[in-house]
């Protein structure tokens, strides 16, 4: 049994589906992608996992039973729009906000000064949010999120408006929670950051899933279409084999687009009789690029 | 529920501005009752015997200026004395003397006796450089003699002294209230407890408008900023927005109190200073006359004003996603809660209008209303109950609309809301 199922559910806003017939399983130590263009339908699922909306179709299972406000204490939630009470104690209001969930005062406290540990800022437990830097002000929503020790957690957005080096702490951090055996579900305009966590995805265009499943066996369905070739100078004729595409100048070697996956092959053949090669790889599309295959078309 | 009372009010009580509101407004309390010590310092200094006042008395036909001179001879404690002004004929030459005598400050002012038929009293013209129109102890010491010496001048010798005197005393009258029917709450009033609980009924309308406004405008902005600050979507996926906007109501309501604590204390205890006891005491004013049903009643009807008022500037605060458009959403309630303050004040020397006991029935008007029957009118008590009775049932009905449009409001974001979007949203949520 999963942790959290969403089956065939729909919403209607009006006379705008705003979300058609999604279905997802987040398995417990998992990170599920939600993936889709702005206004794809990516908050709004989100916020009916929350229970904060009902959907009009369908079901939202947690632990294989249906929402009740007991979950509150089970799911944490980290917004997309970041937002705490500017003039406010950092320990202030977070043990509020774990309370809130049901957590008592000391334990709340406790949870508080492991995680301000964890980031190495000990020091933030009596400054007020507004005093702390944008990157700072994000780890102490992040820690808003999971001091109460969520089962199943929603990150909206989780990495927007970091520097690489926060960013690396808090995939760091979100490994270990994975890692205890939390479900999380997680949106991200960031592919490379899906590539590194999710092992499922959903891609949503327009209320609708286009794109679903093992993120593997997705990449696998999608030809490699690029060929990197590292050699000692320069190679001629790579126009000439059939199926290439485009070719690009490096500093190194090629780059080279090819429609059809033989004249990888050909390339090399050809690169070996004329020059040294050190580099030779046939690249898989990043997810990037099968985003916006998936999403591109028709996208205005 | 109970952490979000605590947190709500901890976070309130701590802030710079409630702080200095509340020590200003209790300085103010403070400034208030010592006002009338003080002003009555000055009022014994300008009453000493040392200033003797000169009036100058002219153009005097009827020979009424030594009949004024016997009368203030007779006052052995009157300030004033009249001089006998001889005019050389000319009136535009005596006017110029008797302005410089004024700047000069050698006399108070003068007395012109305008010319009548000859055998009847004249009328006076009193000139000064310091007219009040409300008169002050000189014009009021002036017509008070001259009436004295009119009734002599009318009635020369044919009534005895002792006549004249009983004449001249003025008329006693005190007051007092008696309730027309039975088991009102209105009851018998001497007049000491009229002013006492005059004092405190007003005293009670602007704590109830001051804190109930105050308060409720600092739900209404937390909601708001809570909204603006996103962290409204945390706090929703943790508590359900009925606790939540209950608590913040209750929380609220505890720091209003507070402040009505602190006034109470600053009022108490410059009432019992000893320099103000006597100051009050002069005033007739005694507060141990104050009726204890009445604050009782006030207490019951300001802890339900507040939360119908609460409930409202909450569900506004929802649907506002901006500070800066919070004034102008709140308006409707704030016109509200002034009605409801102005129809009172207004009434206070009128407190039985058909006005009033409409509005005493009326819930968002009830809670000054009836306080103002209850202090001052005469008001059954199945009226005081009906009155209670219907505010609960506005509570109840309004608390339930607030918490639905809270519970959608605080999802919207972007413009305000109409009506009919809220509506639909509502049926979109399935609220």
């Amino acid at each position: 049994m999963n942790a959290l199922q969403v089956e065939q559910v729909v919403k209607v806003y009006g006379d705008k589906r705003a979300v058609n017939q999604i279905n997802l399983e987040v398995g417990r130590g998992e990170i599920y992608g939600l993936l889709g263009a702005n206004g794809a339908g990516k908050t709004t699922t989100m916020r009916m996992v929350l229970g904060l909306i009902y959907p009009d179709e369908g079901n939202i299972r947690y632990n294989g039973k249906g929402y009740s406000k007991e979950l509150n204490r089970l799911m944490g939630y980290l917004p997309e729009e970041r937002g705490l009470y500017p003039k406010i104690k950092v320990s202030e209001q977070l043990v509020y906000l774990a309370q809130l969930r049901g957590m008592s005062k000391v334990d709340a406290d406790r949870s508080l000064k492991y995680w301000l540990d964890r980031f190495n800022v000990p020091e933030y437990y009596d400054k007020k949010i507004e005093e702390l830097s944008k990157g700072n002000q994000q780890k102490m929503q992040f820690i808003a999120a999971v001091i109460h020790k969520p089962q199943i957690i929603i990150m909206d957005e989780a990495f927007s408006g970091l520097d690489p080096v926060n960013v690396e702490l808090l995939k760091e951090t979100v490994k270990e929670v994975r890692d205890e055996g939390a479900s999380i579900l997680f949106s991200t305009h960031r592919m490379e950051h899906v590539e590194e966590l999710c092992q499922n995805i959903t891609i949503l265009h327009k209320s609708n899933t286009v794109l679903q499943g093992n993120l593997k066996e997705i990449k696998r369905q999608f030809p490699r279409e690029s060929v990197i070739l590292g050699t000692d100078g320069e190679v001629s004729e790579l126009h000439q084999i059939t199926g290439v595409t485009k070719v690009d100048r490096l500093e190194t070697g090629y780059k080279i687009g090819i429609s059809d996956e033989q004249a990888a092959q050909e390339i090399l053949r050809t690169a070996m009789q004329q020059r040294t090669v050190n580099r030779f790889e046939v690249v898989e599309p990043t997810l990037n690029q099968i985003f916006i295959k998936a999403v591109g078309e028709g996208h205005e | 529920m109970k952490t979000i009372v605590g947190f709500t009010f901890k976070n309130k009580v701590k802030t710079k501005s409630f702080i200095v509101t509340t020590i200003i407004l209790a300085l103010l309390v403070t400034a208030g009752i010592n006002s009338f010590y003080v002003m009555s310092l000055f009022n014994k200094d300008e009453g000493g015997p040392a200033k003797a006042e000169v009036v100058a008395m002219v153009n005097d036909t009827e020979g009424v200026a030594p009949a004024l001179q016997e009368y203030y001879k007779k006052q052995s404690d009157s300030k004033l004395s009249i001089q006998v002004y001889d005019g050389s004929g000319d009136p535009a030459t005596d006017e110029a003397k008797l302005k410089q005598d004024l700047a000069a400050k050698k006399i108070a002012g003068y007395l012109v006796a305008t010319e009548g038929k000859a055998g009847e009293f004249p009328k006076f013209i009193y000139k000064s450089s310091n007219i009040r129109v409300t008169g002050d102890s000189t014009t009021n010491s002036l017509e008070t003699a001259l009436g004295s010496v009119k009734t002599d001048f009318i009635v020369a010798d044919s009534l005895t002294d002792a006549q004249k005197k009983q004449l001249s005393e003025p008329i006693t009258m005190s007051l007092e209230q008696v309730a027309v029917s039975e088991g009102n709450a209105g009851t018998n009033q001497t007049e000491e407890q009229k002013i006492a609980a005059n004092i405190l009924v007003y005293v009670m309308l602007f704590l109830f408008f001051m804190t109930a406004y105050m308060t409720g405008n600092m739900i209404a902005a937390e909601v708001t900023a809570e909204k603006s600050s996103r962290i409204m979507e945390i706090l929703i996926t943790s508590v359900s927005p009925l606790s939540q906007m209950f608590g913040k109501v209750m929380g609220m309501f505890l720091v209003g109190l507070t402040q009505i604590a602190v006034f109470v204390a600053a009022v108490a205890v410059n009432v019992n200073l000893p320099h103000n006891i006597a100051v009050l005491k002069e005033a007739h004013i005694d507060m141990s006359q104050i009726d204890p049903m009445l604050l009782i009643y006030g207490l019951v009807f300001y802890i339900l004003g507040y939360f119908l008022f609460a409930v409202l500037f909450a569900a506004v605060g929802s649907m506002v996603s901006r500070t800066e458009d919070l004034g102008q959403a709140i308006m409707p309630i704030t016109l509200l809660s002034l009605a409801s303050f102005y129809i009172s004040m207004f009434s206070l020397a009128t407190p039985n209008t058909m006005l009033v006991k409409v509005a005493s029935f009326i819930p968002f008007t009830s809670p000054t209303s009836m306080i103002l029957r209850l202090g001052l009118g005469e008001v059954a008590y199945w009226e005081v109950w009906l009155s209670i009775v219907l505010l609960l049932v506005a509570i109840f009905i309004f608390g339930w609309l607030s918490a639905k449009i809270y519970r959608t409001g605080v999802l919207m974001y972007g413009k305000r809301p109409s009506w009919k979007e809220l509506r639909k949203a509502m049926k979109a949520y399935k609220i």
